[in-house]
């Protein structure tokens, strides 16, 4: 297995896994997705509200916040010794919010969140949650806590999370004169023409959407594309709670342990 | 697409959209292009873009009609 990272930076990843199947790609890239833990609000206590948004559309807004999260602090509430259904302060968060219009038209931001705990906090304090009429008021608690997407989307670390075969395209140089038809199909721009020949330009770009193949005027065509089934380009997009760095090892780390886990029980079965 | 308020993140992939609201319809409202704002607010992928570009922020209108006339009386409470 070989990594070569073609970005990286907080928020968002490129780069190639090489050698390994299908199947193990698809692994890390399931568990980055629904089973790497983050914070995200998940009980709201509403005392009051005024606004034109129902209590349950306000909890919904609240919950979908991606929360800045202290992995080595916290706990899942199902793994926490504390078997409360409230909570203790290693498996949630408590955080209030109390924004009152007293005299125009007011926008409650996720920046008007505040925790006990101020590691814990959202991850931009732009996003509106509501609108407030003067007069109207919104006074409520929140627990903020670990979860996973598979439980709930708003747990998931990672927007957008996926991999593409490496495209491998050959030229057939003897019989390609240049005619230029599949550059003008490529709707990537990955092929060029120089000194009348076919030449790839932009190999990484290609989604193997075989456009070029279909075009060529060629029989057989000159030109081949193919997806390598060993070779994975990945893109990894956070939303912000973790840097994708350690959503990717946290990723890993869970995954080698369902194998360990896995080779444990076969063991036990004798 | 005719939601409340603008959504918290991009109903395809989960990406944070509702932070960038604000400064995307000042700029539009301003006369600059919207695919402009949009490159430079950083936001890429498609589905992402329509969530701004389509978007009719509906509160501001309903906001109209729960404007309390007369004095504000504080709850018993
Ligand atoms: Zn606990
Ligand atoms: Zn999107």
């Amino acid at each position: 297995m070989e990594i070569k990272i073609l970005e990286l930076t907080e928020n968002k990843a490129k780069f190639i896994l090489s050698d390994v199947t299908p199947a193990f790609a698809n692994a890390l890239r399931r568990i980055a997705i629904s089973e790497v833990p983050s914070m995200a609000i998940d009980d709201v206590f509403v005392y009051e509200n005024t606004s034109v948004l129902t209590d349950e559309m306000i909890a919904h807004r609240l919950g979908l916040i991606p929360l800045k999260t202290d992995l080595d602090s916290y706990v899942l509430p199902e793994k926490c010794s504390c078997k409360s259904e409230m909570g203790c302060n290693r498996c949630r968060v408590i955080g209030s919010l109390n924004v009152e219009a007293e005299d125009g038209r007011k926008t409650v931001y996720s920046g008007d969140l505040k925790f006990e705990d101020p590691e814990v906090k959202p991850v931009t304090d732009k996003i509106p949650i509501v609108k407030l009429e003067a007069g109207q008021r919104l006074k409520l608690e929140v627990h903020a806590k670990l979860g996973t997407g598979k439980q709930h989307a708003k747990w998931q670390p990672v927007s957008t999370c996926a991999y593409k075969y490496m495209p491998t395209i050959e030229v057939n140089k003897r019989v390609c004169d240049g005619c230029g038809r599949c550059v003008e199909a490529c709707p990537k721009k990955v092929l060029n023409v120089e000194k009348e020949k076919v030449v790839v330009v932009d190999l990484l770009s290609c989604t193997l959407c075989m456009e070029c193949v279909k075009v060529c005027p060629k029989e057989p065509p000159a030109i081949k594309v193919k997806g390598d089934d060993k070779t994975f380009i990945f893109t990894v997009e956070s939303t912000g709670c973790l840097p994708v760095k350690r959503i990717l090892v946290e990723a890993a780390k869970i995954l080698k342990d369902k194998g360990e886990e896995l080779s444990r029980q076969i063991k036990e079965l004798g | 697409m005719v939601e409340f308020i603008i959504p918290v993140r991009c109903f395809t992939c989960g990406a944070v959209i509702g932070d960038k609201w604000e400064e995307f319809s000042r700029r539009v409202k301003a006369g600059e292009d919207p695919g402009k704002v949009l490159d430079e607010l950083g936001v890429k992928k498609y589905c992402c873009r329509r969530m701004l570009l389509s978007h009719v922020e509906v509160i501001d209108e309903i906001l109209e009609f729960s404007k309390f006339k007369g004095e504000i009386k504080k709850e018993p409470w």
